[in-house]
């Protein structure tokens, strides 16, 4: 091993610089090990570690280099801001990724860089890494690897034949903010690439199904990433963007990445802290997009813009759209299913499952891993509510808000309204006084149960 | 209370299906003799191993179930629950009532506790081919221990066995005392103790060192979220990964 602290020195560099990088998945490839070979990697992908943020570690994730020639204002390797500068050989990460790789450590290589010289240049030493790793290490483990925005299209189908995965990043929602933020950044080079690559990915898999031989390209898709807060943004516009790159691109992941400040650029909004919430949010929305069939333009419109910082997207959804509810869990379909708030994914399919040789009841369905608490208010076991319920939308938020085990009935006397921050307790004034501080009467259940409210 | 008493191995417990169908009784649990505390009120009955009549319940699982099931009830046995025998026989016992059908019942409680008994596992076994950690020692083996909750090295050795195929390892589990060792060939389980561990190699220093650098220094200090980490990482992982040496 060369200068061993220099090479601390340098993993200390590049990977703090590349740590913005949300993605560090390793899934979607199912590359085997060859004999006399080193690797493999498994569809589901493999989570090695997890840092003290709580973020998912499986890749040897670094820059190749951060000596760039752009000054983009949300990018800590801007050409203006005062960094040290170094640069990993082709060599160097090899070796660092073939012994991580032989403890176990990591799952593969996720190697991106700041743009050296030229696309091109840039493109060209990352290829190298790549050919070293498979063609001399015989390396099949997982690589992600970024195009280079503005690279020759003959140098990225080169590096797509090595890598399982490939991404660009599309840093900011609209060219506004690329204009304002990243004045050297096209959208078209931008998605330029994007187009090329997924372009490749269908010629490849039509040749896979004539041609049983025919080489690889990219298995595991492409993914790109953008910025949340850095911008004037609304969720809706990030939520349509991400729904085309889905549509369009056959995008396999969109990743989101709350904006940490590393800049004090003019430009740029000085939060302290990252808006971590919304993030978490548009991620609960992607999720929705890709598995549970919605689309962007049920979850958020016009009139609103941006999701509810106290309910998460699909409780959202489902009260503003309580015409749609209840379901009958023995007899809705999984689509369905998947609407209600409280049913992810897992449930579903058991219940689909379960219902093949028995009616469900509440208590099955809760073993089943259903949340009641909040799926009560919208669905109905054999015909019946779990309960006597009012199924208006104030009394569902104020409930499902308060998180409460007990009944949903509001006793007279007993105030739910101490569980909610004030701004609910605001938000209460205007309701109903029944609603809010006593029991629905019979007459008020059965008139909502019949929806004559 | 009708108890039988199993040896502790996976073929104790189909004799003791196998004998309580044949001796038309229904015990009202299968224990392993292992940590076993009687109590007066109840009867025991010590089961003998017998291979002939294991192996009778073994295919009748395999044909008259599923492979799905044996599989079930194998990985059951691997979890070490101390309700395991029990559960497997009155698994076995809906099982041939209802054929392959009976993963279906999600909702009766047998069902429930083996498919969580499980999942269990299989999460174990999932978490740990990321999180077990090899270091290089004198004589080029790489060796690493774990301590997990299932006894589950015998389900990690094929996934190390492939992605690893050209260097010799070892899987220590030091909580139960056994490991599985490849050699670049074939792997085998066996009983292991940590006394002969030879050193580690000069080069070992340097690719840990460099691998806990790498993990300090991929974390946003202004995302810190500890308890995510743990949440993700539980606590008794962290003894045998080298980054949080």
């Amino acid at each position: 091993m060369g200068d061993y602290m220099e090479l601390m020195d340098k993993l200390k560099v590049l990977a703090d610089s590349a740590k913005y990088d949300v993605s560090c998945v390793s899934s979607g490839s199912s590359r085997k090990n060859k004999p006399g070979g080193i690797g493999s990697s498994m569809p589901a992908g493999i989570c090695h570690t997890f840092s003290g943020d709580g973020r998912c570690i499986s890749l040897l994730k670094i820059l190749m280099s951060n000596c760039c020639i752009y000054d983009c204002a949300y990018c800590v390797n801007r050409i203006s801001n005062d960094l040290p500068r170094t640069a990993f050989t082709p060599d160097e990460i090899a070796d660092l990724t073939i012994n991580f790789y032989r403890r176990n450590y990591i799952e593969g290589l996720f190697l991106s860089s700041a743009v050296v010289k030229s696309p091109d240049h840039t493109m060209e030493l990352i290829i190298r890494v790549v050919r070293r790793l498979r063609e001399d290490y015989r390396f099949n483990g997982y690589i992600h690897i970024k195009a280079i925005p503005g690279a020759d299209a003959a140098l990225i189908e080169e590096a797509g034949s090595y890598v399982d995965r490939m991404s660009v990043n599309i840093e900011l929602p609209t060219s506004d903010g690329l204009r304002l933020l990243a004045p050297q950044k096209k959208k078209e080079a931008i998605l330029g690439p994007m187009g090329f690559i997924s372009s490749k990915i269908n010629e490849t898999s039509d040749n896979k199904r004539r041609f049983r031989n025919s080489p690889e390209f990219v298995p595991a898709g492409q993914s790109t990433q953008l910025i949340v807060g850095a911008t004037e943004d609304h969720d809706l516009g990030i939520l349509k963007l991400s729904e085309g790159l889905y549509k369009r691109f056959g995008m396999r992941r969109v990743f989101y990445s709350a904006y940490v400040p590393v800049s004090n650029h003019p430009a740029l909004p000085q939060a302290v802290k990252p808006p971590l919430l919304r993030e978490h949010r548009i991620y609960q929305a992607d999720w929705l997009l890709r598995f549970y069939g919605f689309k962007a333009e049920e979850l958020l419109d016009e009139s609103h813009k941006d999701f509810d910082t106290q309910l998460d997207p699909k409780c959202d959804w489902a009260l503003r759209n309580l015409e749609q509810f209840p379901i009958e869990v023995n007899k809705a379909d999984y689509f369905l299913l998947l609407r209600v708030p409280g049913i992810g994914v897992r449930s579903a399919q058991r219940i689909v499952k379960a219902r093949m040789v028995q009616k469900l009841d509440f208590a099955d369905i809760k073993k089943l891993g259903v949340v009641l608490k909040r799926a009560r208010f919208f669905i109905t076991c054999k015909g019946k509510y779990i309960d006597k319920l009012d199924a208006s939308e104030d009394f569902i938020r104020i409930n499902i808000l308060a998180g409460s085990k007990q009944p949903p009935m509001v006793e007279p006397g007993y105030t739910q309204l101490s569980f909610l921050p004030p701004s609910n307790q605001a938000m209460l004034q205007g309701l109903r006084p029944w609603m809010a501080l006593s029991a629905p009467t019979g007459e008020d259940v059965a008139a909502s149960m019949t929806g004559e409210l | 209370m009708l108890t039988y008493i199993y040896d502790g191995s996976f073929e104790g417990i189909l004799t003791a299906v196998f004998e309580a169908f044949s001796r038309k009784q229904v015990p009202d649990a299968i224990l392993s003799e292992h940590g076993l505390q009687q109590d007066i009120t109840s009867s025991y009955i010590f089961i003998d191993t017998d291979c002939a009549k294991s192996d009778r319940v073994y295919n009748s699982i395999w044909r008259n179930i599923s492979e799905d099931a044996l599989k079930n009830c194998y990985h059951a046995f691997l979890s070490e629950d101390p309700q395991a025998g029990t559960l497997i026989y009155r698994y076995l016992k809906l099982g041939w009532r209802m054929g392959s059908r009976v993963d279906l019942h999600l909702s009766d409680n047998t069902v429930f506790n083996m498919m969580s008994i499980n999942r269990k596992l299989e999460f174990e076994v999932h978490r740990l081919t990321g999180f077990v950690r090899f270091r290089q020692v004198e004589g080029g083996i790489f060796y690493s221990t774990i301590s997990p909750d299932n006894n589950v090295v015998e389900l990690l050795a094929p996934h190390f066995a492939e992605r690893l195929s050209d260097q010799p390892w070892i899987i220590h589990d030091i909580k139960r005392e056994i490991a599985a060792l490849y050699n670049t060939k074939t792997w085998i389980v066996s009983e292991f103790s940590a006394d002969d561990i030879p050193l580690s190699t000069e080069d070992e220093k340097l690719y840990s060192v460099l691998w806990k650098q790498f993990f300090k220094t991929l974390s946003i200090p202004s995302r810190e979220n500890p308890k995510l980490q743990r949440q993700l990482l539980p606590r008794r992982y962290w003894d045998h990964l080298t980054e949080k040496w």
